[in-house]
This record gives structure tokens, C-alpha cells and sequence, in this order.
């Protein structure tokens, strides 16, 4: 998780990641800042993103987002 | 029978409500689905049957897509290892993305064909008619809300696809999603579970939707009726005689037509998602106080943000996450490093976007142009944010201080304004020609001397006052104060008292009477 919170933070250091859970609905990440965050988790955590995980639920919040990579680590 | 219509408005809802609230409430959707083809029938006839088969073929590629999924998942019963199960899912699917690929080919192909295929052929013709052959012209029937309702089914599909929920086992309440009559001419482009649920529900009439609807449609009467059609007078007569204008006055009209487009479009939605309220269907906003932007981007996530929230879903992220993308992300990133990585990824996935944006809105080159103006706008802004960050931080300049935020909104209004002026050019030659012709005997006093004499100066009047108050409210919400929640909340005679002068100002200052036609809604003809 914490690796997960540093990629978040090169990204944009000014977001309190650990308690924000709208950072898609409220646009806090934008879609120029998914590319950057894709290419790094799947890089970090060895896993493929699909289109079908393009949901704003897997990526709200670092909690949901960490829990999708470790679904996607499972499988 | 648009919306903005007496007919639609003073007969046709209030019929459909008082049938809808006596039938039993198992039966209302049907109520709604009837409605809706019946005004659909009112403005194109036949093509009803268009919207008919392209509610049942949904149905059917949603259904066989399932099936496919259901198989799946019985065949892998069988498999005694993960691996022999992974096997076998890997071959479901690949028939699971023909049936995605056939119904997407099939509804995107009509779509091109109803919009495009004339222009093309025209465009082909220039080429071929120098070796002697033509490609025929079609006479095409313009299908009501096609670029709408055909959106609303590729979503639909992907998403069924994308196993995010079953498809519909009911092909009549699919139907409703996809004609529900408040949004075939306009939009906003729905997702399947933002107005299921509730068009299926049955739910009897509110005092509290009716309320909230009542005000949302005639607020959105107010932006339309006593600006926006004011001003299209003005803005036809200068886009339409744009070789006699030049300078101050082609500002002007840009100014006037982006102001009438944003009036005349979320007054258009305001009454869409009022109608929807009233029967306690709530339809996705379609605006966000989008001239509180402060870059282009920002812009379009608060402008028709219907369209921009469906080409994000299932365009610009599928191509991101593509493998060809992902790919060219991973060598780019050894190769040129993250940034150049990063703006070739944004160029890939942004592109397609941008050109589908454009032609979507309709078939010539203007709109082309407009998706790639954008798409250049955009694509800078994401290649030179490292460099506005390193400006910032060497003139010590705070990017949330006002002075730097009104720049900003400033800057994005300049973008929305140009872009505006090559949307609603006659063409893209006059587009240019207009563009160009700003930057001669450009004098702000001349607009008082020349003034085109289509509009009174009391229409100018009902427009400045009227667009200040809609700015004030917007102004108010992009502040946290809720002016609609707070009319609604207040004491019965307040409310009645406001609603009175809405409805006032509109039967006083709205655009009637000789020398105005009914003006029709701009975005039901894309």
C-alpha cells in the first residue's frame, strides 16, 4: 500500500490520499493523470489493466485501487 | 413537438402525467415507453422503426453476450485445474467480443451512414470524378436523436461486455432506456443504471418532484426564451453576412453565439432533467458552470459533460489501457523517459477522441476542425504543465491566488470563444475568413455606431439583464450556495412568489411576437 500512496504522491503531492474517496468523481485525478498512474502500477505490482477496470470504483481512493491490484495480483 | 413547445409543455407532459400517475404501477413504465415513441413519431414519422430496431438489436447482442458469459461459466464447471479454467474463459470471449464487435460496427455504421455518407461521397467525388466515376448521393432521412440514442446503445453494450451488469431480459424496458421522451432530441447521453432503476420504478408523482421540476423547466424556459432566442437573431444576421462584418463586430457575434449556444443548450437540459424529476427520474447533469473554467480541459468536463463522460468511458481509457498503447508506453518509457511517454500516451488516446468529438457533431470540416483545435489545445496543455510549474515557482507566482485564477478563466474564455466562432461558421472557409478579419479595424466604438438594427435596444436589455442573473446564480452555486435547493426549502408563498416571476419575466421579456420565429433547439440537430 505504501508503494501504492508514493506513485500516488509523485503524481500529485497535494492530495491527502489516505483519506480522499472521490478522487475521480471530484476530478482530484484527472484523466491525464490515469495514463501516468496505469503505467506505474502495472510496472510496480506486475499487472495488466484492462479496459474493463476503467471504473471510477477502482480508482476513487487508494483503498479501492489497492484492492483492485491485489484482485489483479490473484488472478 | 420539441420540448420547449406549448404543445409538448401545456398538453402532452401534463396528458402523460395524469395517465401515468392512474395506471397500476407495474404498468408505468409502459406508460413512459408509449409516450415516448409517440412524441418521437410527432417529429419523424417512421423512422420510428429505426428507433425500434435499434432498441430490439441492443437487446439481442446484450442477451447473446450473456448467454456467452452463462456458457462460459458452465463449461468451466467442468475444468479440474485454474489453468484449464483460464483456457476456456480466454475462448468464450473471444466470442463474447464478436457479438461487442458486430453490434458496435452495425449501430456506428448506421450513424455514419445517416450523417456522413453523403459528405463523404461529395469528398470522393472531387477525386474520382477526375478518372470519370461518381459515387452516388443518398437522400438520407435524418433520424430524430440518433447520435444520441445510438451513443446510449454502444455504452450499453460495451458495458454489458465488460461484465459491469447483465443486460435487460425485458426488451420494452430497454427500449425505454434508450427513447425515454425527455431525452431522444437532446440528450444528456445516459448510462444505462443512471436512469434504469427509476424509469422502471413506477413511483407515484411527488409534491416534491413536481416541485423541482416545475422549477427546473421554467428556468430553463427563462434561459432560452428571453436569451438565447434574442440573440440568435443577432448572431445569424452577423454569421450569416459575415463578409460585411469585421473586427469589434466578429468578437462580438463569437461572444454572442457562445453565450446563446450555453443558454439555449442547458435551458434545453434544464427542461429535459425537470421533465425526468417529475416522474422521479433523476437524468444526469449535463453543465457545470462551464465559463468558471480555468483551462480548456477543466471546460470540458463542465460542458456537455454527457458526450465528454462517454467518450472518456469508451474511448479515451479503452485506447490507454489498449495493449498497442500500453506497449508504445513501455518502450517510450526506456527510450525517451516518463514525460515523453506520458505525451505520446496522452496524443494517442486524445486523437481519436477529439476527431470523434468533431464529426460527431456533424458532417463538414469546420467540425473536424473543432476536434482538432481542441485536441491541439489539450494535448499543449498536458506537454507544457511541467513548464507552467517551473514559471510558477521561478516568479514566485501562487496558482490559487484570484489574480491568477481570473487569467486563467479569461485565457479558457478566448479558447471557448474561437472555438465557438469556427462551430457555427457557415463553413470553414468563412470560419477563417472571420477569424482573420478580428485582427482589422478592430474598434470597440464602432459596435455603438454600426449596431445591426435585427435586435431593439430593448433586446438588449432583457439579454444583459437575463444572462447577469443566470451568471449570478452560477456564480452562487460555484460558491456552495445551492439557489435552486434554497427556492425549493423556502416558505410555500416565497416559492409560489418566485415561480410567479419566473414565469412573468418569460411571458414579458421572452421572444415573442412579429418578427421572431420559434427557434428550434440547436443540438437536436446533431
Amino acid at each position: 500500500m505504501e508503494e501504492l500512496l508514493e506513485i500516488l504522491r509523485d503524481i500529485d503531492d497535494s492530495v491527502d490520499y489516505e483519506k480522499e474517496t472521490a478522487l475521480i468523481d471530484d476530478h482530484i485525478l484527472d484523466s491525464f493523470g490515469i495514463i501516468t498512474l496505469i503505467s506505474e502500477i502495472e510496472e510496480h505490482f506486475d499487472i495488466e489493466v484492462d479496459a474493463a477496470e476503467m471504473t471510477p470504483e477502482n480508482f476513487n481512493s487508494a483503498q479501492a485501487m489497492w484492492k483492485m491490484i491485489q484482485r489483479l495480483q490473484e488472478n | 413537438m420539441a420540448i420547449h413547445t406549448n404543445l409538448y409543455l401545456l398538453v402532452f407532459l401534463p396528458a402523460v402525467l395524469i395517465i401515468y400517475q392512474l395506471v397500476p404501477r407495474k404498468a408505468r413504465w409502459g406508460v413512459l415507453l408509449a409516450a415516448s415513441y409517440a412524441l418521437y413519431i410527432s417529429f419523424s414519422k417512421y423512422l420510428v422503426l429505426l428507433l425500434m430496431a435499434t432498441a430490439a438489436f441492443t437487446y439481442a447482442i446484450g442477451r447473446w453476450m450473456d448467454k456467452i458469459g452463462n456458457d462460459c461459466e458452465e463449461k468451466q464447471k467442468e475444468c479440474t485445474d485454474r489453468k484449464q479454467k483460464s483456457e476456456v474463459k480466454k475462448a468464450f470471449q473471444k466470442k463474447r467480443v464478436t457479438a461487442l464487435r458486430v453490434g458496435v460496427l452495425v449501430l456506428l455504421g448506421i450513424l455514419f451512414y445517416v450523417n456522413y455518407y453523403n459528405f463523404v461521397a461529395q469528398n470522393c467525388n472531387i477525386f474520382l470524378g477526375k478518372i470519370g466515376a461518381q459515387l452516388p448521393m443518398a437522400k438520407v432521412m435524418f433520424p430524430m436523436g440518433i447520435s444520441f440514442y445510438t451513443l446510449e446503445a454502444v455504452g450499453y453494450m460495451a458495458d454489458v461486455y465488460w461484465e459491469r451488469y447483465p443486460a435487460e431480459k425485458n426488451l420494452g424496458k430497454l427500449a425505454l432506456f434508450l427513447s425515454f421522451f425527455p431525452q431522444i432530441m437532446e440528450g444528456p447521453i445516459a448510462r444505462y443504471p443512471d436512469t434504469s432503476d427509476a424509469l422502471f420504478a413506477g413511483e407515484p408523482l411527488r409534491m416534491e418532484n413536481l416541485n423541482e421540476g416545475f422549477l427546473r423547466i421554467i428556468w430553463g424556459l427563462f434561459k432560452k426564451m428571453v436569451v438565447s432566442d434574442r440573440l440568435t437573431l443577432l448572431t445569424n444576421h452577423i454569421f450569416d453576412n459575415y463578409k460585411e462584418y469585421h473586427g469589434s463586430f466578429i468578437v462580438l457575434a463569437a461572444i454572442a453565439y457562445t453565450v446563446q449556444l450555453y443558454l439555449e443548450f442547458s435551458g434545453s437540459i434544464d427542461i429535459v432533467i425537470g421533465s425526468g424529476k417529475f416522474f422521479g427520474v433523476t437524468i444526469p447533469e449535463n453543465f457545470n458552470q462551464p465559463f468558471s473554467a480555468q483551462s480548456a480541459a477543466e471546460f470540458w468536463r463542465r460542458w456537455h459533460m454527457s458526450l465528454g463522460n462517454w467518450f472518456k468511458n469508451y474511448v479515451f481509457y479503452p485506447i490507454t489501457v489498449s495493449p498497442m498503447v500500453k506497449n508504445w508506453n513501455k518502450m517510450a518509457r526506456k527510450k525517451y523517459g516518463k514525460y515523453w511517454a506520458m505525451v505520446g500516451t496522452s496524443a494517442m488516446a486524445l486523437f481519436p477522441v477529439w476527431v470523434a468529438t468533431g464529426v460527431w457533431h456533424g458532417a463538414g470540416w469546420k467540425y473536424l476542425f473543432y476536434g482538432m483545435y481542441y485536441f491541439v489545445i489539450l494535448l499543449l496543455g498536458v506537454a507544457l504543465e511541467p513548464l507552467k510549474e517551473k514559471r510558477n515557482k521561478m516568479l514566485g507566482i501562487d496558482p490559487n491566488a484570484w489574480w491568477f485564477k481570473t487569467l486563467r478563466i479569461l485565457k479558457t474564455w478566448v479558447i471557448i470563444f474561437t472555438g465557438e466562432l469556427f462551430f457555427n461558421a457557415k463553413n470553414l472557409t468563412a470560419g477563417f475568413h472571420m477569424f482573420f478579419s478580428i485582427f482589422g479595424n478592430f474598434h470597440i466604438s464602432s459596435i455603438w455606431k454600426y449596431f445591426p438594427d435585427v435586435i431593439t435596444a430593448g433586446d438588449v436589455w432583457a439579454i444583459c439583464v437575463g444572462s447577469v442573473i443566470v451568471w449570478i446564480v452560477g456564480f452562487l452555486k460555484e460558491n456552495g450556495v445551492d439557489v435552486r435547493g434554497r427556492i425549493l426549502g423556502a416558505r410555500t408563498r416565497y416559492k409560489w412568489g418566485i415561480y410567479y416571476l419566473i414565469i412573468f419575466a418569460i411571458l414579458t421579456f421572452g421572444a415573442y411576437g412579429t418578427g421572431y420565429q420559434p427557434v428550434d433547439l440547436i443540438y437536436a440537430g446533431f
